[in-house]
């Protein structure tokens, strides 16, 4: 029997007036992948940042490795890893020089950290590229040495938010794939998108989400069967990109006639 | 030097009141922070050509302390104290905050920190510990890089206590600065999202650009004119100045005069500052923190509606279209031939207006013609005032007709540069026949944009001062201006606008190019001043003008692919 190794219960988010987060709850066992699906503005982002501890400011409760996050954030950050969207780099940095940072700060020693950090940029196929300055690197390079940055400390939970945007198919290939390793190594992988076709083949389980509230969580078997009923079948004709989409393809075209 | 700094920090340890892994982990963030500031490019020295290994920080720490040295002369040379004290703490202020609004603003903004810092296992205490210790640190240097040239003067030429005190009142004048940079962040923040921020921050770079042109020009020549032995007197408002109460409390001390208005304002000079930094520790920074959050929310939430990441700048552009658009779609259906025509002149007035580099290579520029104005039409000796009242009897409005076209048009040059120069594949897949009305419509767009509205400001100008006998003078100058103007477009090197990468090096052959400019300009002023009071010559010869200058457009028009650069 597993522990939930998160647990959300009743969780609100808002930033000024703008409610982002209308109740959330979860609950997620140890081992295997979660996809957090939902389309853009749905909530995905901040709810990961309130499980990372990097915002504080919810209400509800929220627990990670059976510690509260908001009062053992430490202890928590130090068995998460974390990888941002769109990128966040500091760009003037060399991607040894961002990972030994990022490494030292895990309290990890300067000399362990270089050698891990070549070992994994040359696997990602960055060798050359270890002591040059991000800020001339494609949006998917900078994702891979984020990925790595997330994992140099070998956490227990891995969030990844839209860690596939920008990487090119070889790339999306060899993160699917470590993804699938780290499950069987037992770790936990909560994994957020707003496409559907990433994640379907890997996800154990997918949680929906729209307009900040969960709409659906299952298999992604169980969830196409329940797509057709009520406002679920938007979302999932959205996210899954069928049904709805084709009539708007066929308005696209007609409207390009006139 | 910041092998040196992190010493230090190292030896204060035991003060910083912080221990343990806390500390290994701020040394960590603070040694990261300040590799790199050595890197980030300072915005004032864009036009430099950079070398990525430079440490771009110390040269603009040298610099200011050269011009640091300059100004602290000014209080070696000058006897009276109480002006130049003045002079001194309103630099002062005025640098610190402008390097903090423009320079150190991509850190006060920086919310990428929340994102890489906060999800590691570091403590609030240890993040807020190493922002701290950043933010001293870079309020130091450049605090020393500016002052450390006042300071030398006023110790050597007043003494210990003079120059202590000057000392201390400089590094309150700091904590002011620091204070007011942050008012007026959040003044921005109340009423804009991120973009606009970016925008504002922007103005101010150029208007610190414009500064240092401006200042370097007219400072020597203003130490002339003004006649800055005078003693001082403050009245009423003058109290209100910051740089004034500072003055005061450096005269108590040099003079040894402590009556009710040193002592009040030696008072106010310590308290003050000391009070609103309190504030800003208390109630300022956390709000700021609030704000800043909002506004990246606002951010992500704007690039959600739109396609993600590719949306963003159009999301933000279409907030702010408003009239401007209306204006160039009036102008371009008056003045422009056909759609492309059209298109280009409409692209360009709102590429102009929002390009970052387009901005700060261009409008220091315009402040070049306020520059001259006072160069060389109040040159001469004597005071201002006196210059001022001879003009009408002089012919210097020669120099307000002329002298805007030489900057504006630089901008057919500047204006093919661009960022995201990978754009411009849109002309050439686009099915054009003659690319020549694209740069018509570009170079029309800078005429009516820039042109037009400094000319009409030259117009007023003239007229007040010379009266409505130069009337001739301006039609006649305007045609000649179009006429330069069309000239320049058809003998510059023709690229299709934003199609080139900045800081790319400059073919050569421009000398010879500008040099030819010059003489036709040269030419036209001739043949101007020679016809000067000669009405009916000038009026029958603007419209000869204009043919020509019809011809040049027409040539711009119908250019083909082959003269098109790339």
């Amino acid at each position: 029997m597993n522990l939930p190794v998160i647990s959300v219960r009743n969780l609100h988010m808002r930033y000024g007036h703008n409610e982002v987060l209308k109740g959330i709850d979860m609950e997620v066992e140890s081992g295997g992948i979660i996809g957090y699906i939902g389309p853009n503005g749905a909530g995905k982002s901040t709810t990961i940042k309130i499980l990372t501890g990097i915002i504080n400011d919810f209400e509800g409760d929220a627990t990670v490795l059976g510690m509260d996050i908001r009062r053992d954030a430490l202890e928590v950050k130090k068995r998460i890893g974390y990888i941002p969207e769109n990128a966040a780099v500091y760009e003037v940095l060399t991607p040894m020089e961002f990972l030994g940072f990022v490494g030292r700060l895990h309290g990890i020693p300067r000399t362990a950290v270089e050698s891990k950090s070549h070992d994994l940029l040359s696997l990602f196929g960055l060798a050359e590229k270890a002591d040059h300055r991000m800020n001339s690197f494609s949006k998917g390079m900078k994702q891979k040495v984020l990925l790595i940055s997330g994992l140099l400390h070998n956490p227990d939970i891995i969030f990844l938010d839209e860690p596939l945007s920008g990487l090119d198919a070889n790339a999306v290939i060899l993160v699917k794939e470590i993804l699938g390793q780290l499950k069987k190594a037992g770790k936990t992988i909560f994994y957020s998108s707003h496409l559907m076709d990433v994640v379907e083949k890997i996800s154990d389980r997918i949680i929906l989400i729209h307009h900040g509230a969960i709409i659906a969580d299952g298999t992604f078997d169980t969830l196409k069967e329940q797509a057709h009923t009520g406002s679920l079948e938007n979302v999932f004709t959205q996210l899954t990109g069928s049904g709805e989409q084709e009539s708007r393809a066929g308005a696209f075209v007609d409207v390009m006639k006139n | 030097m910041e092998k040196l700094l992190l010493h230090i920090l190292r030896l204060m340890k035991p003060l910083l009141g912080i221990g343990g892994s806390d500390f290994d982990q701020m040394m960590v963030i603070v040694e990261t922070k300040l590799l790199m500031d050595k890197r980030r490019v300072y915005m004032n020295w864009r036009n430099s050509q950079q070398k990525e290994g430079r440490n771009q920080m110390s040269r603009v720490l040298l610099f200011y302390f050269v011009i640091g040295i300059l100004m602290g002369s000014s209080l070696y040379v000058l006897d009276n104290f109480l002006t130049v004290m003045v002079f001194m703490h309103a630099y002062f202020l005025f640098m610190m905050a402008m390097t903090l609004i423009t320079d150190f603003s991509s850190v006060l903004l920086d919310t990428t920190d929340n994102l890489i810092i906060f999800s590691r296992p570091v403590s609030s205490k240890a993040v807020f510990m190493a922002r701290m210790v950043h933010i001293l640190i870079y309020l130091l240097q450049f605090t020393i890089a500016i002052g450390a040239g006042g300071w030398i003067f006023a110790f050597l030429k007043y003494g210990m206590v003079s120059g202590f005190v000057f000392l201390s009142t400089s590094i309150l004048t700091v904590l002011l600065a620091v204070f007011l940079t942050y008012f007026l962040y959040l003044g921005i923040f109340r009423f804009s999202n991120e973009q606009r921020v970016k925008d504002i921050v922007t103005y101010f770079q150029i208007g610190m650009t414009i500064f240092f042109t401006l200042g370097f020009q007219l400072f020597p020549r203003m130490i002339n004119m003004v006649d800055i032995r005078h003693a001082v007197e403050f009245r009423g408002w003058a109290f209100v100045l910051p740089p004034v109460w500072m003055s005061l409390t450096n005269e108590a001390f040099l003079n040894r005069n402590f009556d009710s208005l040193h002592v009040w304002m030696i008072c106010i000079s310590v308290i003050v500052p000391l009070l609103s930094f309190r504030i800003l520790n208390r109630f300022l920074a956390p709000l700021f923190v609030r704000k800043l959050s909002i506004l990246q929310n606002d951010r992500s939430s704007l690039i959600g509606r739109t396609d993600k990441g590719l949306g963003e700048e159009q999301s933000h552009g279409s907030i702010s279209t408003g009239s401007r658009s209306t204006i160039s779609s009036l102008f371009s259906s008056l003045v422009c031939k056909g759609f492309v025509e059209g298109a280009s002149f409409e692209t360009t007035w709102m590429m102009t207006s929002r390009d970052k580099g387009f901005r700060m290579q261009f409008y220091p520029g315009l402040a070049y013609i306020l520059m001259f104005f006072l160069v060389f039409v109040l040159k001469g000796k004597g005071d201002i005032m006196a210059n001022w009242h001879d003009l009408p009897g002089t012919q210097n409005f020669l120099w307000l007709i002329y002298l805007p076209m030489m900057t504006i048009s630089s901008g057919i040059t500047l204006i093919s540069f661009n960022e995201h120069f990978n754009a411009s594949w849109i002309f050439h897949s686009s099915p054009l026949s003659s690319p020549g009305s694209i740069i018509a419509g570009a170079a029309k767009s800078i005429f009516f944009k820039y042109f037009i509205p400094v000319y009409m400001i030259m117009c007023a100008l003239c007229l007040f001062i010379w009266g409505t006998e130069v009337v001739d003078d301006l039609v006649f100058g305007f045609f000649c201006n179009g006429l330069c103007y069309t000239f320049f477009v058809n003998v510059s090197d023709h690229y299709l606008p934003f199609s080139r990468q900045p800081n790319v090096r400059q073919q050569s052959g421009r000398f010879a190019k500008a040099m030819i400019q010059l003489m036709v300009v040269s030419l036209l002023v001739g043949v101007h001043y020679l016809l000067i009071g000669r009405s009916i010559l000038l009026l029958a010869l603007a419209p000869v003008m204009a043919i020509i200058m019809l011809y040049f457009i027409h040539r711009i028009q119908t250019l083909p692919w082959s003269a098109i650069k790339i």
